[in-house]
């Protein structure tokens, strides 16, 4: 078994974004390898709503991004799961913006649809172990992930964690 | 014909919690979720398609047969069993991955 992690965030004000545009700052998650032969699982997808008005429908989507974000991956916390466990001499790329040029989403690769009202609702997905998505590299489509809101989204505030292990 | 309790151990779980705060029913339905995803707490099995690795939460209404790859001996999903009926070929994501982990590691040495 390889490293596992858990990237969270917290209170990210995720906004409506439509496919293959260009997200913005701190209005998306993104998980991508931290080297190109890197292959990272994805387990586990959390989100936590914290909208103060009753009308806040989130269309949360765990996609592949078309163009992939340049510059690293920052913010967010990115922790081991396992305290007394060893990272890889590359850690995974986890975090809410990135240093140069933010990524778009795909949008035929959408692999995950987790519609909820964040006005304290959640939601969570687990994957049955082995059956995990998975991201190889830090290329684009199939090196970058990303976690954020679809069109027809209210912008709310939300908490959440990506569960993943690089194997 | 693929035993039932080996596609029950393909399965994963979603839950969705919308007790303080619905969603209408023609977003979930649009997200491709079922009718009803929207309102209160509500518990799916979902599966990964493994030719594209897309998620798919399993509609307990659904009265249509799932797609299964007799290839890999899998769940896929509906547009991948499209493309599976046209081409009659089983390519999963298992194979894309690993073709891809090879050339880089040509181009890499």
């Amino acid at each position: 078994m390889g490293a596992r992690y858990s990237g969270n965030f917290t209170s990210l004000t995720l906004a409506a974004v439509a496919d293959t545009t260009t997200f913005t700052t701190n209005q998306v998650v993104y998980l991508a390898g931290g080297s190109a032969t890197q292959r990272i699982n994805v387990s586990e997808v959390y989100l936590g709503g914290e909208a103060t008005g009753a009308s806040a429908v989130q269309i949360a989507v765990l996609a592949r991004d078309s163009t992939a974000v340049t510059g690293a991956i920052s913010g967010g916390r990115n922790g081991l799961l396992d305290g007394s466990g060893t990272a890889p001499a590359t850690a995974p790329s986890f975090g809410t913006t990135a240093a140069t040029t933010q990524g778009q989403r795909s949008a035929t690769l959408h692999l995950l649809h987790l519609s909820y009202n964040a006005y304290g609702g959640i939601v969570r997905w687990v994957a049955r172990p082995g059956e995990e998505p998975s991201l190889l590299g830090t290329a684009a489509s199939l090196g970058e992930m990303s976690l954020s809101c679809f069109t027809g989204t209210v912008s709310a505030g939300s908490s959440g964690h990506i569960l993943f292990e690089v194997a | 014909m693929a035993n039932l309790k080996h596609l029950k151990d393909q399965e994963g779980y979603l839950m969705i919690d919308n007790r303080n705060a619905p969603v209408p029913d023609e977003i979930v339905v649009a997200q491709g979720l079922p009718i009803g995803a929207g309102r209160g707490m509500q518990e799916f099995a979902t599966y990964t398609c493994s030719h594209c690795q897309r998620v798919v939460v399993l509609n307990p209404e659904r009265q249509r047969e799932r797609a299964y790859c007799r290839g890999c001996h899998h769940l896929i999903c509906d547009p991948c069993a499209a493309i599976r009926a046209q081409t009659l070929t089983c390519r999963t994501f298992e194979q894309v991955i690993d073709e891809t982990l090879s050339q880089s590691l040509i181009i890499g040495a």
